[in-house]
């Protein structure tokens, strides 16, 4: 695998009351991990990727997230 | 003569020893005797069939402001809470410069939600330093106060608007460490830092350009007084957070301090963030550090309108892009009636037109009164309408501002939940109270502490429960002689029902300066509350008593 990508996203509940974004991330060495995007985050990344569903940021590159913060 | 005789209450004394039967004495403020107890008191509080415990103790709020016009921390000092801790997350109102109030303000406007009234109408603000802040604070209280001291505000008074640009050079630094060397002397508790807050135009606090040379400066002030640094880390990554949860530990050996941080919240979407944390604290106090995780204990919901995109319609594609829309396009989208049927078709569709029926109108400035408190599906059921359509169409009714709420969201597993609060390196706490005012309600979490974690669930003894809220805190904070119901120590004491405590309901109030609207939940099992030796909240009404201090 040449980038970490991400391999699944859901929407949990914020420390804010917000509905925020996890992210799993597949890193290049093969580590899975989760991460939280804040809403603001969360829309760019959907924007970046040129999608408007969660499920479909399956196999996005997690770079589109890192260009956005 | 005594002041006031407690008689035949259980004693939970706040230590986790076994309740027990005992009276309790009190005079000029103090506990005086503990037992059986002989003798005349002025004044005699039957406390048969009630608990009799030390008054709580919230490390985690946002009280700064509401306190300079409002001394009992309205509803805290109902839920029995007789000590706030203030000035969390980098931000307090002293020192602070009157040039930069404005700026400040934001911040806590941005944390707070707080109207602007409340700045320029609800106080006289006459300190510039942490002792007048104090001085004003004091003139009020009901409650007990032991105040932080934000990293941003002593940032902001040395570097001016620099602070939000740039690291600070060696001078700047040696002026913060006197700065606050002298907060410390005029009765601060301690520093509070964040890595994650911004104000109210999205940039960064002050505090997070700091590099850490600055940080590790101002520890080494703290390390002269043994004062407390609490840090909000970057909560939404567990590995950036075990890697603040170093930081802190190294800070707290260095400098022989008390570290803590918050929040740290467990959620199901994210399973392991919270035992990863955990491991790395309990290896870092087995090396002797300080390093306290404030875990809150109730759980957290969403909330959304129709104003602002929520990432709850995630999983709807045409609801999104609809929802993001600028606002006029946005209004005119919603009364379309060929694209409203898409919606309404969508929910169903994605399977979502179940999860918005149990949807709670929860406020917001224009939701109908008769609809707050009740779930979407009940209301639509009564309007003849499905549950997508009469979301969009209550919405438009209020011109987008009414508010509905997911209960229960995260941090909502009982039996997750519950042993992580009776961890013994687990500081309960991170309740906000004070803060989020538009968002949630931030009191009651004590309450719920003992309905959901004692009585439902027994996760904890209601001696443990007691003592994680009480001692514990007294002792992480190093409050003096606070905390535990025996003689010689304060006499902050709560009266309240076993079977009974816990949080009223969530509702919306209009009782912030300017008519300020704010979430609220009343205290339920409370019966009496003493702070200072004096009763300043019984049979649900608070009193005239303004025995509250600014403590340390």
């Amino acid at each position: 695998m040449s980038e970490a990508v991400i391999v699944s996203a859901e929407i949990a509940a914020g420390h804010d009351g917000d509905a925020d974004l996890i992210v799993c991330v597949r890193y290049e060495n093969g580590v899975v991990a989760p991460v939280t995007l804040d809403p603001e985050t969360a829309m760019k990344l959907l924007s970046a990727c040129g999608v408007s569903n969660i499920n479909e940021l399956a196999g996005q590159p997690w770079r589109k997230v890192l260009e956005d913060i | 003569m005594f002041d006031i005789l407690i008689k035949n209450g259980l004693l939970v004394d706040g230590t986790g020893a076994a309740a027990r039967q005992a009276d309790i004495a009190i005079r000029d403020g103090k506990i005086a005797a503990v037992g059986k107890v002989e003798g005349t008191a002025r004044r005699t509080i039957d406390a048969s069939g009630r608990v009799v415990a030390p008054g709580f103790i919230d490390p985690h709020t946002h009280f700064d402001v509401q306190l300079l016009w409002d001394g009992a921390a309205r509803p805290a000092l109902a839920h029995g809470v007789t000590t706030v801790v203030p000035g969390n997350c980098s931000l307090s109102l002293a020192p602070l410069k009157a040039a930069d109030r404005g700026r400040v303000i934001g911040m806590f406007q941005q944390i707070e939600e707080m109207p602007p009234e409340a700045f320029t109408q609800a106080f006289e603000w006459t300190w510039e330093d942490f002792a007048g802040y104090r001085d004003a604070l004091a003139r009020n209280l009901s409650v007990n106060v032991a105040p932080l001291v934000g990293h941003s505000v002593i940032r902001l008074w040395v570097m001016g608007a620099a602070s939000q640009e740039r690291a600070a050079h060696p001078d700047e630094i040696a002026a913060m460490q006197a700065l606050l060397r002298q907060c410390l002397k005029d009765g601060a508790i301690g520093l509070s830092t964040s890595f994650v807050d911004v104000d109210e135009n999205a940039r960064p606090v002050p505090s997070r350009f700091a590099q850490f040379s600055e940080l590790d400066a101002l520890c080494a002030v703290l390390g002269e007084f043994g004062r407390m640094l609490q840090v909000v880390p970057e909560f939404y990554d567990a590995d950036l957070t075990i890697a603040r949860v170093d930081q802190l530990s190294e800070l707290s050996l260095k400098h022989n301090i008390p570290t803590t941080f918050s929040p740290l919240f467990d959620s199901v979407q994210a399973p392991n963030n919270v035992s990863k944390v955990m491991a790395r604290v309990s290896e870092q106090f087995a090396r002797g550090a300080r390093v306290w995780p404030q875990v809150q204990t109730r759980p957290i919901d969403i909330s959304f309108s129709f104003l602002n995109p929520s990432l709850y319609f995630a999983r709807l594609p045409r609801w999104m892009r609809i929802l993001r829309q600028p606002l006029e396009q946005r209004l005119a989208s919603l009364r379309d009636a060929e694209t409203v049927a898409k919606m309404v078709a969508d929910a169903e569709t994605f399977r979502m037109a179940g999860p918005m029926g149990g949807l709670v109108i929860r406020g917001g400035d224009k939701a109908p009164a008769h609809y707050v408190g009740r779930t979407l599906g009940d209301i639509a059921k009564e309007r003849g309408q499905t549950v997508p359509q009469a979301l969009i169409d209550i919405s438009l009714e209020g011109d987008l501002d009414v508010a509905f709420l997911s209960a229960n969201q995260g941090h909502n597993i009982t039996d997750r939940v519950g042993p992580l609060l009776a961890h013994p390196l687990v500081h309960v706490g991170a309740s906000d109270g004070g803060a989020h005012l538009k968002s949630f309600a931030t009191y009651g979490d004590t309450g719920f502490l003992f309905s959901e974690f004692v009585r439902a669930s027994k996760h904890l003894t209601l001696e443990g429960a007691v003592k994680k809220i009480t001692s514990e805190t007294a002792a992480i904070w190093g409050l003096k002689d606070r905390g535990t119901i025996a003689p010689g120590y304060a006499a902050d004491v709560v009266v309240f029902n076993a079977d009974t405590i816990g949080r009223g309901e969530e509702r919306p109030v209009f009782d912030m300066p300017g008519d300020g609207m704010r979430y609220t939940r009343d205290a339920v099992g409370v019966d009496t509350v003493l702070v200072n030796g004096q009763v300043a909240f019984t049979n649900g009404a608070y009193t005239e008593a303004r025995a509250g201090i600014a403590c340390v």
